[in-house]
């Protein structure tokens, strides 16, 4: 029984997760010999590079490219498998990972946090990697939990990586938090399940855009898609979830920290992307939620009205939250991690636009902006995190109040960050320029004005919490700390290299538009998602094919 | 009548960690937190269906055609495995890092925890 048709394409889609995995072991078995450690990540690390660029060349951006590819591990066919599925969407958002992971990477090879467990801190990394790059593949939904799991379980030894008080308490939190957000994925999950008798995504999308032909009553999914969203919600960061994110990330270990901004909280971007339009937008459930105190009402013919309107809420509270927040820290990773939660509400709102609106054209500039701001936000929040490692490691700390005139002690350093923060507040033309033009033409276009006011509010915050960063920590006279402080040249290396990945995204623009559109159309081609993972019709088997896999 | 059955204890499991979730003693939210985990499997296997199945009940056999045994729902008790070892690991996660946190704090007390900022 061949389920995988077209070879090596397909072999592809599985290459980033065996080569991360094999990557994980072999820095496991290497841990008494520090060198050749870090030399299997950095190979490994290489190696996971080259096969997503594989799969973005192969699978998405050539020009006879198929657009995508599947995986059915064992070759058991969709649904009964697990099913592996690589698409312009999956590809893009890997990328990402990809060249902020490797930036991590090279950085923690200089520097590595204390604490006793230096040995088990490029495993871990692996298998972080290997939790996100899962989670972007799956095209099951009780995988995607379990990937999730394998991405939580490492980032939850790293809050706790550095072993001080303040680091368990964080951890504590936040594994409490996530514990309780699994038991409710798997209520959703489970709810699915009897709901569809489906979880592999596409027979999930099938049978809901045609809920009768499987004497199914679809009902149910609208509450059960907000349970997951809920949870989704929790590992983007999104107000009223955003609590844990000042405690894990101060806790973390920048570097990581970094991937934590930059991977973990696109994972539930993506998830909430993917869910949302791939396999839910075409369900056939009429909604009707009146709210009595406006007069007014959620209405529609598929559950995205209802998804729009809670993205609304929690992306605007989460743009004034994360911005107010941000303005007041008093440490430089304090000011991100809040930025980071308002960042977050500038990728959502144009994912609210897009599950709002019924324009096609509308809904798909509206994703290519999502995930162009999502793209410039790995970027610019992985510099800024890493730059935190890189001032720490030099100076000890990263307290406004013990630092001052970094600009004049290392300029590369503060040229690094100034680009970063340039690339948050959105000057052109760098990365987040096209990011915030493209939020607000789709905001414009879809003629919400509250909306448009909210974006700038956030913008102006962003510009000024930038602001006084750089004033706080890199103008003005050197304080003792940074007198006397040498800042490590690889680390500066790394950071140079992500400011001028920054600045290369933005005047090389159109590559970049084309493969997110590319992206965005993946994530609204439900039929073609069906069609690749083509799962089987179990009525229409008969007894000589029933049994013989 | 099972049915009944099952679902009110899955509802005082989760009453029950929702409680010991919200007290004051570190080792109690973590038994909360496993009470609660432990609720979602029990949940989880229910969505199977508990009559003596049929094609009409079992999710994954309806709609798939007649040729199928009379089964229990072997999805969900798969499902259930993989969520039960996670779980599993969660909690003596959780109790390590507790008593990581009794070592740092010396005390178990959430509300004391919380003042230490």
């Amino acid at each position: 029984m061949t389920a995988t048709p077209g070879g090596m394409e397909s072999q592809l889609v599985i290459a980033p997760m065996v080569v991360v995995l094999v990557t994980a072991v072999g820095s496991l078995l290497l841990s008494r010999r520090p060198r050749a450690r870090a030399a299997v990540s950095i190979a490994g690390g290489a190696a996971y590079a080259i096969a997503v660029g594989a799969i973005d060349w192969y699978i998405v951006l050539a020009p006879d490219a198929p657009g995508i590819a599947t995986y059915q591990v064992g070759d058991w066919p969709a649904p009964f498998g697990i099913t592996l599925v690589a698409d312009g969407l999956s590809a893009f958002m890997l990328t990402m990972v990809a060249v902020l992971g490797v930036a991590s990477l090279v950085f923690s090879t200089r520097h590595l946090p204390g604490g006793g467990g230096r040995s088990y801190y490029f495993p871990l990394f692996h298998f972080l990697a290997l939790g996100v790059t899962g989670a972007f593949l799956t095209g099951d939904l009780f995988n995607l939990f379990v990937w999730f799991e394998v991405m939580l379980m490492a980032s939850y030894v790293f809050v706790a990586y550095s072993g001080g008080p303040q680091h368990t308490r964080a951890a504590f939190w936040y594994v409490a938090l996530n514990l309780l957000a699994s038991a409710i994925f798997l209520l959703g999950v489970g709810g699915i399940y009897a709901t569809t008798g489906t979880l592999n995504m596409a027979d999930l999308a099938l049978r809901l855009a045609d809920p009768a032909a499987y004497g199914l009553d679809p009902v149910p999914v609208v509450g059960l898609l907000g349970l997951l969203l809920s949870v989704f919600a929790i590992k983007a960061g999104l107000v009223p979830f955003q609590f844990w994110i000042p405690t894990a990330y101060r806790a973390a270990p920048p570097q990581i920290t970094a991937l934590l901004a930059g991977a973990t909280k696109k994972v539930g971007i993506y998830a909430i992307i993917r869910l949302s339009f791939t396999v839910f937008a075409g369900a056939e459930v009429a909604v009707d939620f009146p709210i009595p105190l406006l007069g007014l009402s959620i209405a529609g013919d598929s559950p995205l009205p209802f998804v729009g309107a809670a993205l609304f809420l929690m992306a605007g509270a989460s743009i004034l939250v994360g911005g107010i927040g941000a303005v007041g820290r008093d440490s430089m990773e304090g000011v991100f991690a809040y930025s980071s939660i308002g960042q977050v509400g500038f990728i959502a709102i144009p994912v609210a636009i897009a599950a709002t609106t019924i324009d096609p054209g509308l809904r798909e500039l509206a994703i290519v902006a999502a995930l162009v701001y999502a793209l410039n936000h790995t970027l610019a929040k992985g510099l800024l995190f890493l730059a935190v490692g890189a001032v720490r490691s030099a100076t000890g700390t990263s307290r406004f109040a013990d630092l001052g005139g970094i600009a004049s002690r290392s300029p590369p350093l503060a040229i690094a960050v100034f680009v970063g923060s340039l690339a948050l507040v959105g000057i052109p033309p760098l990365s987040g320029f096209f990011g915030k033009f493209l939020v607000f033409e789709a905001a414009a276009k879809a003629r919400a004005g509250s909306v448009l006011v909210l974006l700038l509010v956030g913008s102006l915050l962003t510009i000024a919490y930038a602001t006084r960063t750089w004033n706080r920590s890199f103008w003005g006279a050197q304080t003792d700390a940074v007198e006397t402080s040498t800042v490590d040249s690889v680390q500066v290396a790394v950071l140079v290299l992500l400011a001028a990945t920054i600045v290369a995204v933005g005047v090389g623009f159109e590559p970049v538009y084309a493969f997110a559109e590319a992206a965005a159309e993946a994530a609204l081609d439900t039929e073609g998602y069906v069609d690749a993972v083509d799962p089987i019709d179990a009525s229409e088997l008969d007894d000589s094919t029933g049994g013989d896999h | 009548m099972t049915g009944v059955v099952l679902a009110a204890a899955i509802g005082a499991l989760f009453a029950l960690g929702t409680f010991l979730l919200l007290r004051r003693d570190l080792i109690r939210v973590v038994w909360g937190l496993a009470i609660i985990s432990q609720a979602a499997n029990v949940y989880l296997l229910t969505m199977g269906g508990i009559a003596p199945a049929t094609a009409d009940s079992v999710p994954v056999l309806a709609g798939r055609g007649e040729h199928v045994p009379v089964t229990a729902d072997p999805l969900v008790q798969a499902l259930v495995l993989t969520a039960i070892v996670i779980g599993f690991g969660m909690t003596a996660f959780a109790l390590v890092l507790s008593y990581r946190v009794y070592e740092e704090h010396d005390t178990l007390d959430v509300t004391e925890l919380g003042d230490r900022e």
